[in-house]
């Protein structure tokens, strides 16, 4: 299959990739570019570990092919902390113990990143139906709970 | 200064054992710098995919290669074939079987690995696998475990007819893996035939799959040069692979190199070696050339380790006030194609004996029989020790139709048979000795907590307007730690668990254990224990685990074991260091080891103030200045071997309510109190415990693997296959009691699997419970809607 | 994963000549959505294959038609269908028993009664919609059968029916039928109410 050039930005650098027309976004991220902060679970946009936010939405990239990121501005976990330390939401989910296994963390912490912004001051209820596109096997959910809280309350105070 | 303010601030500094210290392991994943299976790159790597069965059981015609191979960028295609040479198409399993590698002229179960497919990257290896063309002639399917051993039932394992004599036991049938008996059943008989009140409760433990949002996967990397074999694996017991791959592969131990990289989740579907595990490796070896394979999630649910599937009856003797007199337990497993459950070798049934539970019985026979079916293999623990979820939850639901047969309440039968705590050390009559336990104490603290009787009051209201609300009620104790050498091991290996600690001349520590973290915590909670035994900070601990070549022997992470038996180890090999820093501080102090005391950090002259030696202090005379005929340096080892298991527990409720039309049922109320003697760092038990919980809820309520006539898993996606997710998981309540163990060094014995054991059969208990005015003694699982409304269905309870 | 099915078809033409077309192997091959007869091995043996494509996915099977047995007097065909898709992941095999009978109008009606077997990731993917897909096929089915009873015939009826014949497509297509399963499927939540 011939290949062909994709350029896109990825946390703020432009990239330039060379990819199949059926490329996948989460294996030309990972394998491509190194960047495996995303992973993959369940190539069926259940489990939401491969989430990164592509031009403002948080989108499954297990389901996504590279050449519709053309132009995009994607950004991924790796991008969230800064020089100047962990990103807010970063800080809250070690501060309430927002992750175990840490599989599923790299997607949650994208969407959360995500959801405060179209929701930044979210009660439980919302959290969980916001959140609700990811899934974690090892929290039960409850401290991630508590985590985008403390984030939305942080963010709210910085 | 020798305040108790500054004893005390030195104390704290230590984020020793107690204290909810942040997680050390946090700080990469959050960043995306996990280093799981899938994420390791290695120059020249090629990518395997496997070539599967679409029939539950056939015969193999023949196998061509050619247009796969013809295909461009494909390297290698692997079949039984090719294995044999090498002996490698069947392999041992950790539970006395054998099971196929590349199927060997026939498959035994639906999506069974037929060929090995290596490739440049993994889209042409899915391509590839499409070109490989497989001809197949169908055989009559065997699904239901209860047809396993009649006359008409097809046989499956043809490798072993005539071989009547198992690995357990003598085999009554060519589909027949084991019998396993504990107790006495003539005893056991004679009781019930004279017993006052008896009840009987059929029950299925359905099969379900432990589904880490990780699937299995491994890099084998082979360097023909040096001879050394690296692979990294997704494993909970990286060792136990090294021995079994060095077994398999003729290549000496310390030539194999496993290494278990950050796990997304194991949940017990890591403990077993798998065909694709040998398959990539023989690969590697074959090209040369590092190789990866790593499952999708279809692979993951449909062939690596499920778990349960035991078909139980349950059945109680009483006296008419509900004090038990005689348990007798019976179980058909089915254990798929293969055995390849992942018990301690000599308890095929794993540690169901433990179905005796929290009660006082005075004889008991369980009597268990394994049997083939066309099935994938496993059986493994998720989430829990060997089948003791299995044993938990028969008990608990037997207890509960005895109470409701009796008309007693649940609370109160159970008061009436707990083991006392005046009781302990309590020998079982299936042989278990608890070594601890106040069981009345953690059932009425949660009665307490929840007014139960207002709840009953409720209850009783709502019936009378004909709602649905059901109360569940578990009191569970669990056999965790395996364990002793004596009763314990896999493949020969007896189940100790080991640390080695070494420390630093400036003070700071390095530790490593046989065990392997899969998000329990390990190098935050270990660092704790070392911090309180040795005075060292924990921020200075630094904790490895899974790499074979630098880590002692262990057996691994699975059973709720490795704090009971690697934390052990690391206590113990941290008393050793005490010890010898004892020696070094009296000889520093110029005392006799007698004169000294210990306080948090340091060896204090008694009776004279100031003169003193911290830890620090000794950590560098350790290295320059050691009393005449000592060896410097300051580090130990130890290979822990439990004397005992440890035996947590805890009490459950759970309110549910039910919509009468649509069999929707909302989880109101969940409380869950645990005791798993000492408490090591209550925030990460605390988010066990959740997690626990929430795989309960999702076993009870959701998961199945069903299968249909042909051996067709159906559902075995995430469309299908139920993981909760933040809507339907229920808001949890924790608390706890704290009983030590005294046997363990700290009193510690282990948490993240009580809430699965424990709240599974609190889940069924309270759906019972919603309809026992109807005389329901049992639903089985999953209580989904659709299974609900069709039970009330039946009960006619639907207005239209 | 297996289905049972019965179907009643009543066709435009006469008995005899739906009993007629009904041993024309290959043109009743044909009635199935993207099915077609590629070679006559003679004796009642046949190869075909049949191709379905539902959104994103393309299925095709290889397989062999097997006529069991052909009963003139009761106008009967019974012919078994067995294939594995091209890839190697599914199989399905379908035992049908097709007659036709008279009806008191003097046309006729198709009745046919068919056991479908599918293995492999058709049904672990595919188990919940088998039935209604399945049906849908059959309907499809039905409808071609019943233009080529009706274009043997003489006049207009038949002329369009010839013109339906030659507009079906050639594979088993798109949305127009997924639609129709989701609707099947959405149908039969409610029936099982009852």
């Amino acid at each position: 299959m011939a290949k062909q050039a994709v350029s896109f930005t990825l946390n703020g650098k432009t990239v330039d990739v060379l990819v199949e027309p059926r490329e996948l976004l989460i294996h030309t991220l990972r394998e491509n570019l190194n960047q495996t902060g995303a992973h993959i679970g369940c190539e069926t946009s259940h489990c939401g570990v491969c989430t990164v936010d592509i031009d403002g939405e948080s989108v499954k990239s297990c389901t996504l092919l590279t050449v519709q990121t053309a132009g995009s501005d994607v950004k991924s976990v790796e991008g969230m902390a800064t020089a100047d330390g962990l990103h807010v939401i970063q800080q809250a989910f070690v501060d309430e113990h927002g992750l175990q296994c840490g599989f599923c963390t790299p997607g949650m912490l994208m969407r959360a990143y995500r959801f405060l912004q179209e929701n930044p001051d979210p009660n439980d209820e919302e959290i969980r139906w916001g959140m609700s596109g990811n899934l974690c096997r090892c929290t039960g959910y409850q401290n991630i709970i508590n985590a985008v809280k403390t984030a939305a309350k942080n963010l709210q105070q910085a | 200064m020798d305040t108790v303010a500054d004893k005390q601030k030195r104390e704290d500094s230590l984020n020793g054992v107690g204290c909810s210290r942040k997680r050390k392991e946090d700080a990469r994943f959050i960043q995306g710098k996990g280093n799981y299976t899938d994420d390791i790159k290695m120059p020249g790597m090629l990518f395997a995919d496997m070539v599967r069965s679409p029939y539950a059981h056939a015969r193999i015609i023949s196998i061509n290669t050619e247009k796969a191979l013809a295909l461009p960028g494909v390297h290698a295609v692997l079949t039984a074939a090719d294995l044999k040479p090498l002996n490698l198409h069947w392999m041992p399993t950790l539970a006395g079987d054998v099971q196929a590698v590349l199927a060997d002229e026939k498959v035994h179960f639906q999506y069974q690995e037929v060929a090995l497919v290596v490739a440049d990257d993994r889209y042409i290896a899915a391509d590839a696998i499409d070109l490989v063309e497989v001809e197949y002639e169908e055989l009559p399917v065997l699904v239901d475990p209860h047809k396993a051993m009649t006359t008409e039932a097809p046989i499956l394992r043809e490798d072993l007819v005539g071989k009547m004599e198992g690995a357990h036991s003598t085999r009554k049938h060519d589909n027949h893996i084991f019998n396993w008996q504990a107790g006495e059943k003539d005893a056991t008989d004679r009781v019930f035939d004279a017993a006052e009140v008896t009840v009987s409760q059929d029950m299925v433990y359905h099969r379900v799959h432990p589904c880490p949002l990780e699937t299995c996967g491994c890099v084998a990397s082979m360097d023909k040069i040096n001879g050394k074999l690296t692979v990294y694996l997704t494993s909970q017991a990286p060792h136990v692979v090294r021995t079994v791959v060095s077994m398999l592969s003729g290549l000496p131990e310390s030539s194999v190199r496993i290494v278990s990289p950050d796990i997304g989740g194991g949940f017990g579907n890591k403990v077993g070696i798998y065909p694709g595990y040998v398959a990539s490796i023989v690969a590697s070896i074959v090209l040369g050339v590092p190789v990866k394979w790593v499952e999708d999630r279809m692979e993951n649910i449909s062939t690596t380790a499920f778990a349960r599937d035991y078909h139980m009856r349950g059945e109680l003797a009483a006296d008419s006030n509900g004090i038990i007199k005689a348990l007798r337990v019976n179980v058909l497993a089915d254990h798929g194609a293969f055995d390849s459950c992942a018990d301690p070798s000599k308890f095929p049934a794993g540690f169901m004996h433990i179905c005796t539970g929290s009660y006082d019985i005075p004889v008991a026979h369980l009597n268990v029989d394994g049997v083939y079916t066309n099935k994938a293999p496993g059986g493994v623990s998720y989430r829990c020790s060997f089948r003791v979820t299995e044993a938990v939850y028969v008990i608990e639901r037997t207890i509960d139709v005895l109470a409701q047969k009796l008309g007693i309440d649940k609370a109160e039968i159970r008061r009436r048979n707990f083991v006392k705590k005046e009781q302990f050390p309590y020998t079982t009559c299936l042989g278990f000795e608890l070594d601890s336990g106040d069981y009345h104490t953690a059932l009425e603290k949660v009665l307490d907590a929840v007014d139960y009787k207002g709840l009953r009051r409720e209850q009783e209201e709502k019936r009378a307007n004909g709602e649905l609300m059901g109360i569940g009620l578990v009191t569970f104790t669990e056999v965790v730690g395996a364990g002793p050498s004596k009763s314990c091991d896999i493949l020969g290996v007896g189940m100790f668990d080991s640390a080695e600690i070494r420390v630093h001349p400036t003070g700071s520590v390095m530790a490593r254990m046989g065990t392997i973290t899969q998000g329990q915590g390990h190098q935050t909670t270990y660092a704790q224990i070392i911090a309180s035994e040795l005075g060292i900070t924990s921020d200075e601990i630094a904790i490895e685990e899974g790499d074979t070549d630098t880590s002692p022997y262990g057996l691994g992470t699975y059973g709720s074991r490795s704090t009971p038996v690697g934390g052990a180890a690391t206590a113990v090999a941290a008393r050793k260091i005490k010890a010898k820093a004892k020696k070094i501080a009296a000889h520093l102090l110029e005392v006799s080891e007698d004169d000294l005391e210990w306080e948090v950090d340091r060896f204090k002259v008694k009776g004279v103030p100031g003169q003193e030696k911290t830890m620090k202090d000794i950590a560098w005379a350790a290295y320059n200045n050691v009393p005449e005929g000592m060896e410097p340096g300051l580090e130990a080892v130890d290979y822990y071997d439990p004397p005992n298991f440890t035996f947590p527990f805890g009490a459950y409720l759970c309110v549910v309510d039910i919509d009468k039309d649509t069999g929707v049922t909302d989880i109101r109320r969940f409380y869950a109190l645990d005791d798993c003697g000492t408490r090591i760092n209550p925030m990460i038990i605390d988010g066990q415990i959740h997690g626990g919980l929430t795989e309960g809820y999702a076993v009870a309520m959701g998961q199945e693997m069903p299968y249909d006539e042909e051996g067709n898993l159906l559902g075995n996606t995430l469309m299908d296959y139920f993981l909760p997710t933040f809507v339907e998981t229920p808001k949890w309540e924790t608390d706890y009691t704290v009983t030590p163990s005294p046997h363990h060094p700290i009193g510690a014995k282990g948490v993240a699997e009580s809430p699965h054991v424990g709240s599974i059969p609190t889940f069924t208990s309270a759906m019972v419970d919603a309809f026992a005015h109807l005389d329901v003694t049992h639903m089985d699982m999953p209580h989904n809607a659709y299974r609900v409304w069709k039970q009330i269905k039946a009960l006619g309870l639907l207005d239209n | 994963m297996k289905v049972d099915l019965n179907k009643e078809f009543s066709l435009p033409g006469t008995g005899l000549q739906a009993w007629t077309f009904l041993q024309d192997i290959r043109g009743v091959a044909s009635c199935m959505p993207g099915a077609e007869i590629t070679e006559d091995l003679g004796d009642g043996n046949y190869k075909g294959k049949v191709k379905a494509k539902i959104g994103p996915a393309t299925m095709s099977f290889n397989g062999d038609i097997i006529i069991q047995n052909i009963d003139a007097a009761k106008r009967e065909l019974h012919m078994i269908g067995k294939g594995q898709d091209t890839k190697g992941s599914s199989s399905a095999t379908m035992d049908l028993r097709a007659w036709v009978e008279d009806s008191d109008d003097g046309k006729s009606v198709l009745q046919g009664v068919a056991t479908v077997t599918v293995n492999g990731k058709a049904a672990s993917l595919g188990g919940r919609m088998m039935t209604q897909v399945a049906d849908q096929m059959l309907n499809q089915f039905g409808k071609s059968f019943a233009n080529n009873v009706a274009s043997m015939g003489e006049g207009e009826e038949a002329e369009m029916a010839r013109d339906k014949i030659a507009e079906q497509p050639a594979e088993l297509n798109g949305l127009a039928f997924a639609w129709s399963v989701f609707v099947g499927w959405f149908g039969s939540l409610f029936n099982s109410k009852k």
